[in-house]
């Protein structure tokens, strides 16, 4: 019974050869990679190196872009500063929003690391509602950046601002923090922390249950106290964790656009909190300087290329692609 | 004397313990006094709005000086977001579900086939997560004006079909820039997922007689379903958050999505109207909080990635 | 035929058997199916189902989708046909009851006999199984050699098995090949394999517990080792040839305790003592007074009284030698057959 049904519906051993080549791994896998693949070769980093291109033109949104003649003229305009031949007027360069998005970038990831971490170990320690509590401190990163804008654009009020009722019930005078050129980096950088300490903290859990529970146990053994047990045995552990974790989180800052812009409705957050990626944009959309909104933009690229590449490199190398 | 001491290392302990709890509920009203204060604020009526006890429920005229319970600022915020929230639905439903079915599949393509050369390909997919958006604006900006006609396309088929309009067009091509930045988170999230199937199970398969396609079809995906749960919950909020790439390539106008009318809203000649703009961020936020709340495991898996 | 792939883990035989599944890449010769040469043939179209050790079933699906996704996928058979050759399959592996669960309810034995199902369901020209038993327990696993081995007699499909285990080579192969190292070492019978064994390696892998080995010197018609020297006879020195670097063998059932010393029979003194019950693992030492004394084994029995400590003679009786060369590991006389010959099981 077998038999006679299985010849007779049989469909192996016809030419097979033939097909040899079409049977090659990578070309039968092609129509599944393939179409992701074309999408982002293209919008990522075709655009990518088209935007490499523009930084070389002069283009400032008349017309289309003149790709005959290409220079560094606004590399050195970004750098030096001046008045570039597509322009009558002085182009600031970049190193004061250079230097907010650096300064920006440390505090906030340093802190959010370190607030996270704290978290991490304070709810692994065996608590009851541990998950209303991770869920609560995970809360703001599912917010917008536009809304998480609103709502501490509304917490650092002067008059009707929760933290400044506060400092008033202390017996101080009302502090304006958002227009502060001296705080509104801070400002940021508080209510960034804010949203994605919670992120460093899940993470950190994460690898903090990934520790095998015998290495608690040897440090109590051993007669370790808590405090000194986390420093010498298990935070060494959490390094590839901290690494992970910073790379999102510094990548995280490099995009504080959308908050800033929420923040201070519109493309002018003022020199004292101006970011890279506040003034790149400023530069092409608002100031029609397309060009050099470009040659910002190969900036920002550049700087989370040192970010991102050893990241990845070392990941390769630990196989963990 | 032992049980003095016992009584001592007990005591201390509760302390401790009393110490930890009081540190994790004073971190969890840090996360959700200003969402908090947001809401109080956001049911009190306008005109009753005194700001001195924001983050106390409006009681009057039980308790003076909080103002009086309102959903008017909710309406109202309704009204001005509807087109808004409209248009981040249009944009982000099919964003999310490509976005998540293309990373899979480039996932199954890279992780259960094996070739050569397919990590120099995933590389470029990884490598894309990170990439800040600034590097691609302008040119995604000339791409989307200049060089595809898909406006002159919309016009006669917002005249043909019902429901779609000429400015749907630049949803359209917000949702392609969407989908075509999640994939490489997605496909990261699925790899990591892909990984971890039987090899022996995908190579039993293969002996079965199934194709690359099929495998795809009968193993791969009905085992992914946990899978999508976590990538769509992730990509949904990402998406429906996003505010530079609504603001460069639609632009404000009628195609506007939700992120973009939120920024001016409840500011006016007379002043902040502090209850409008609170509902109105709120409302906002509304879809990806409830996503949040009814599956935050599966979004913390999501972005732990 | 049921052919036993068996050698040590990494030695390729895992590897030979995705070969001839066609999940691996063959780069030199070839891979005949029947008449049909099947090296460039894609894995589905080489009409072959495999039993993994994992069992790999398809966790989604339950036993009967897993058992008809074969059928779907490389037969054009109506719905059916394939019900009814699968409910056929399910009751011949007495299945039938199981065929509504998924994989995840089964026990680890009722999994194995899905796997087994499922392959058997194709009705391939070929199974390959790879170690489908490692993951069941000792007893489970007892039983399912029997099954296997009466299940392939009644299919007569051809088997091939890979295992690292030389227990499941002997009882189940009709023919087994051992490998090393990449490289083929021996291809026979169980018992071609056991008593005339091509090389060193083949005859120190078959056999529990391995045979003893000693580095000897051929001075004239006597083999000279470290503790002991041994007088050949005429026939033997003949087939050495010119060989003098050599490796003696003696299988532990072969060696003898005996009274007396003799030609054969030297003193040795009795290490460890490994009581099994019908029989008596003896480890005995030549230098029992040093720290670390090399031992070798003899196994006698359960009934011989050997305490530790006690001096005895052990025997090696010139018929069972083995006899290799030093450099190539290659067998140079094994012993006689004519023991070997009355050890045929047939009836």
């Amino acid at each position: 019974m077998l038999e006679t049904l299985k010849d007779r519906y049989s469909r192996t051993g016809e030419e097979s050869t033939v097909r040899s080549l079409l049977d090659r791994e990578s070309v039968r896998s092609a129509p599944f990679w393939g179409p992701p693949f074309l999408l982002v070769a293209l919008f990522v980093y075709g655009a990518v190196v088209w935007n490499g291109v523009l930084s070389l033109t002069d283009f400032t949104g008349i017309g289309s872009p003149d790709y005959g003649t290409l220079d560094f003229e606004n590399y050195v305009v970004a750098f030096t500063g001046g008045t570039p031949t597509w322009s009558d007027l002085t182009v600031d360069p970049i190193w004061n929003s250079a230097q907010n998005t650096v300064v920006l970038m440390i505090v906030f990831a340093a802190v959010c690391l370190a607030l996270g971490l704290v978290l991490a170990i304070l709810v692994d320690r065996g608590i009851r509602f541990e998950n209303t509590f991770r869920t609560i401190y995970l809360l703001p990163m599912s917010l917008s950046f536009v809304v998480t804008a609103k709502f501490w654009l509304y917490m650092y009020n002067p008059q009707t601002g929760l933290i400044n009722i506060g400092i008033q019930a202390l017996g101080f005078g009302p502090v304006e923090f958002v227009q502060n050129p001296e705080l509104k980096l801070g400002a940021v950088a508080f209510a960034l922390i804010w949203q994605f300490s919670g992120y460093a903290m899940i993470v950190y859990l994460a690898a903090l249950r990934g520790i095998p529970s015998s290495h608690f146990e040897a440090a109590r053994v051993d007669g370790a106290s808590t405090v000194r047990m986390y420093r010498r045995v298990i935070v060494p552990q959490l390094r590839t964790a901290t690494v992970s974790a910073l790379v999102v989180i510094t990548v995280f800052a490099l995009k504080a656009f959308d908050f800033l812009f929420s923040m201070y409705g519109g493309y002018q957050p003022g020199p004292s909190a101006d970011i890279l990626a506040t003034r790149m944009v400023r530069e092409a959309y608002a100031n029609q300087n397309w060009a050099y909104g470009s040659t910002i933009a190969v900036v920002l690229f550049v700087m989370a290329l040192f970010i991102i590449a050893p990241y990845i490199y070392s990941q390769y190398r630990r196989g963990e692609l | 004397m032992s049980d003095a001491f016992a009584g001592g290392s007990d005591r201390r302990d509760r302390l401790k313990r009393v110490a930890l709890y009081a540190v994790l509920v004073a971190m969890a009203g840090f996360y959700l006094i200003p969402i908090e204060t947001g809401l109080m604020t956001a049911i009190t009526s306008p005109e009753t709005y005194t700001g001195q006890t924001p983050f106390l429920p409006p009681l009057e005229p039980l308790v003076s000086g909080t103002g009086s319970f309102s959903l008017a600022p909710w309406a109202n915020a309704f009204d001005g977001l509807a087109r808004g929230l409209a248009n981040s639905f249009i944009l982000v439903v099919p964003a999310t579900v490509l976005s998540g079915l293309l990373g899979s599949m480039a996932a199954y393509g890279l992780t259960n086939v094996e070739w050569r050369g397919q990590i120099a390909v995933y590389v470029l997919f990884i490598a894309g997560i990170f990439i800040p958006y600034q590097a691609v604006l302008v040119p995604l900006t000339q791409f989307w004006y200049n060089v595809v006609p898909l406006q002159a396309a919309f016009g006669p088929l917002a005249a043909a079909v019902p429901l779609v309009q000429e400015y749907h067009w630049k949803l359209v091509a917000l949702i392609v820039t969407h989908t075509a930045y999640g994939i490489p988170i997605c496909t990261l999230l699925f790899r990591a997922h892909y990984k971890k199937l039987s090899d022996e199970m995908i190579e039993a398969a293969r002996l079965d007689g199934a194709s690359v396609s099929t495998i795809y079809r009968r193993i791969v995906l009905p085992l992914s379903v946990p899978m999508f749960a976590v990538v769509f919950i992730y990509q949904f909020t990402q998406i429906w958050n996003d505010l530079l790439f609504a603001l460069t390539i639609v632009q404000f106008g009628d195609a506007s999505v939700v992120t973009q009318e939120l920024v001016g809203i409840g500011v006016s000649q007379s002043g902040t109207n502090f209850p409008l703009r609170m509902a109105a961020a709120l409302l906002a936020a509304l879809p990806t909080l409830v996503v949040y709340v009814l599956f935050g495991d599966k979004f913390a898996k999501g972005v732990t990635a | 035929m049921f052919l036993v792939l068996v050698g040590p883990s990494g030695c390729g035989k895992s590897t030979t058997l995705r070969m001839i599944a066609g999940l691996e890449t063959v780069t030199d010769g070839e891979i005949r199916l029947g008449d049909r040469q099947i090296n460039d043939s894609s894995p589905a179209d080489r009409d072959i189902a495999m039993v993994f050790q994992s069992y790999a079933l398809y966790p989604h699906m339950t036993v009967r989708e897993n058992m008809r996704f074969g059928l779907e996928e490389s037969t054009d058979m109506p719905d059916d046909d394939i019900t009814t050759t699968v409910e056929q399959t399910a009751g011949m592996m007495g299945i039938e009851e199981l065929l509504d669960r998924k994989p995840s309810d089964l026990s680890g034995g009722q999994r194995q006999r899905v796997a087994l199902g499922r392959a058997i369901v194709r009705d391939p020209a070929a199974f390959l199984m790879d170690e489908p038993l490692s993951n069941l327990d000792a007893k489970l696993r007892a039983t399912m050699r029997t099954e296997l081995q009466r299940l392939q007699e009644t299919l007569d499909t051809t088997t091939v098995y890979v295992t690292h285990d030389q227990t499941e080579a002997m009882t189940m192969g009709d023919r087994i090949a051992i490998l090393d190292d990449g490289k083929l070492q021996q291809v026979g019978t169980p018992l071609e394999c056991f008593h005339q064994p091509a090389n060193r390696f083949v005859a120190g892998f078959i056999g529990e517990p391995s045979m003893n080995f000693f580095d000897v010197e051929r001075r004239e018609n006597r083999l000279v080792a470290d503790r002991f020297s041994y007088p050949l006879s005429e026939a033997t020195v003949a087939q050495l040839g010119d060989a003098t670097e050599l490796t003696l063998g003696v299988r532990p059932s072969d060696v003898a305790l005996v009274d007396t010393t003799g030609a054969d029979a030297f003193e040795t003194t009795v290490d460890v003592v490994e009581p099994m019950g019908n029989e008596n693992n003896v480890y005995l030492a030549f230098d029992a007074a040093s720290d670390d004394p090399d031992t070798f084994v003899a196994t006698v029995g359960g009934m011989d009284r050997v305490e530790t400590g006690q001096t005895v003679a052990a025997r090696f009786p010139e018929s069972a030698l083995h006899l290799f060369d030093r450099a190539s590991g290659e067998a140079l006389r094994n012993r006689e057959l004519a023991d070997a010959d009355e050890i045929d099981p047939r009836v």
